[in-house]
């Protein structure tokens, strides 16, 4: 019991699908911690104080005026000594980041398969999964790796693999430097508690969260509305298997199943709530403007539907900013959602004008857990049916 | 308590000839190859004017990692050993070698520093004429007849 109480407290391994780190793992892992930390609150504010002093008279000068975009920004910033110091490390510690997770994954990687299938095969089980075998992982998915995870969300590496699942768990804690919480649940409260503030008395009986991964953010949902059923969908099957073992771990029922969010097999009107959490900037043009119309299809009369995304900044420099991960951590569409409307797509995708909006939404920070320009910044994407 | 934090005895070196290997160093028998991937799928962006520089800082940033590990091991193995009364940690700061263990730190440190330092004392060499390489042969031409 005590040992189960100090694996708990431990964000390392809050349940048992995560291996436990021997110690020079652990210690590679505290290391990235503490440099993407210092990074961030200490290296990462410089930028706009070279931008003032340096690269802003230079645009001035080239062009007569100030920068009109992030891209006359980038132009003049990647040639910057200071931030493109940054740059390259940043985008080492991003590697470093997987590295230092993938090594004690690697050690375990069977012990990881027979947790797996122990939680997946239980008799009672309080969700589900469902995989299809058939489905095509999309081109937005295995053009390249995102976020530099080394074989992505999408790829298995042994039969009922999970390691790309425990992988993203444990390097989302590290790369978010704590801020999307212990268990990795912070947006999915957040987004919870943006709901209730929107529609105190909304009880949604069925949710969907459309591409869940690892179900990090889907928990929440089932937490906070004991009484419905929650479903999550993503096209990786690696991920589902490890989000299933992980909610059976943790003792949540949610419903997974294997299937694209642009065309699930789910029933016209059966949902009062459809939701996803910084998933949007990670699909493709299409892409967007099909999951925004499977939404609308899938939520019933009044039923909400709420994407949680990722602010893309409101000068250029803020835009240059927040476009870093773009450029340098394959979030290759996060830069084009840079420039959509996602109301108006929403609107186009059949939702009322008048009950579409798009708002930003502030939750404080500390120093050490932000990144780049965003100031504990969130943007809400929500209609109602 | 005192018989317990005398020095640790002196580590033992290896006077056969046979060729075995020492502790740790045995070949692994039946570890499975490593089946995660470990490169990210995209192109690298090349940050610096040399491509060299980025390879250094990579290099550097690993070494970095390494040393925090390094010291994170040893001062896991230092509070261990206070915690099982085999040492005190302030007798380690206040441990001053004398004698041949001095002379042996002082040796070791000093070749430690002229194999570092030899990449930059080649180019003075060089400019001296004392350079080990300066007047050699061409080694093809020594092989070729």
């Amino acid at each position: 019991m005590a040992a189960r109480a100090a694996a708990a407290a431990d964000p390392a391994r809050y349940h048992t699908m995560l291996p436990c780190p021997v110690h020079d793992e652990r210690a590679r892992q505290d290391f990235v911690g503490a440099l993407r930390t210092h990074l961030a609150s200490r290296i990462v504010p410089g930028h706009r104080i070279v931008y003032e002093k340096r690269v802003a008279p230079a645009i001035e000068a080239r062009y007569g005026r100030a920068a009109a975009d992030r891209f006359e920004v980038r132009a003049v910033m990647d040639q910057d000594p200071y931030y493109r110091f940054w740059s390259a490390m940043q985008r080492r510690s991003q590697e470093l980041m997987w590295e230092s997770v993938i090594d004690p994954v690697e050690r375990c990687a069977d012990a990881l398969v027979s947790r797996y299938r122990r939680l997946a095969g239980r008799r009672r089980r309080r969700g589900s999964l469902r995989l299809d075998d058939a489905l095509r992982v999309p081109r937005y998915h295995t053009a390249v790796d995102i976020h530099l995870q080394p074989g992505g969300y999408h790829t298995g590496f042994a039969a009922d693999d999970v390691a790309a699942g425990a992988i993203y768990d444990r390097g989302l804690q590290i790369y978010s430097a704590g801020s999307t919480g212990p268990q990795n649940d912070a947006m999915g409260v957040l987004l919870v508690d943006y709901l209730r503030e929107r529609d105190p008395a909304f009880e949604p009986r069925r949710i969907l969260d459309l591409g869940c991964g690892i179900g990090n953010s889907t928990l929440p949902w089932a937490l906070a509305f004991p009484r419905a059923r929650v479903e999550g969908i993503d096209v990786a099957a690696p991920q589902l298997r490890y989000a299933h073992a992980r909610a059976e771990a943790l003792g949540v029922a949610v419903h997974f199943s294997q299937q694209n969010a642009e065309h699930t097999d789910l029933t016209d009107g059966s949902f009062d709530l459809v939701v996803s959490h910084i998933v949007l900037h990670e699909t493709s043009r299409s892409a967007l403007r099909q999951i925004l119309r499977e939404c609308h299809r899938l939520l019933r009369p009044d039923g909400w539907m709420l994407h949680l995304e990722i602010p893309r900044g409101k000068t250029p420099l803020e835009q240059f900013l927040m476009n870093w991960e773009s450029w340098n951590n394959n979030e290759t569409f996060a830069d084009l959602i840079t420039d959509i409307d996602l109301a108006a797509e929403a609107s186009d995708a059949g939702f009322e004008p008048a009950r579409t909006r798009c708002v930003d939404y502030a939750r404080p920070r500390p120093a050490s857990q932000r990144l780049y320009s965003d100031y504990g910044l969130w943007r809400v994407l929500e209609a109602r049916r | 308590m005192a018989k317990k934090t005398k020095p640790l005895a002196r580590p033992q070196t290896t006077r056969s000839a046979k060729p075995t290997p020492r502790r740790g160093e045995e070949p692994q028998v039946g570890e499975p190859p490593p089946r995660i991937a470990r490169i990210a799928k995209g192109k690298k962006p090349v940050y610096f004017s040399d491509p060299a520089i980025d390879k250094l800082l990579w290099m550097t940033m690993t070494l970095m990692e390494e040393l925090s590990v390094t010291r994170d091991r040893l001062d896991t193995v230092e509070r261990l050993l206070e915690s099982r009364r085999v040492l005190r940690r302030r007798d380690i700061e206040s441990y001053v070698p004398r004698g041949a263990a001095e002379r042996e730190r002082s040796a070791r440190r000093a070749a430690y520093v002229d194999r570092m330092m030899r990449a930059v004392e080649a180019e003075l060499e060089e400019i001296a004429g004392t350079r080990r390489d300066a007047g050699a042969e061409d080694p093809v031409a020594a092989v070729s007849s």
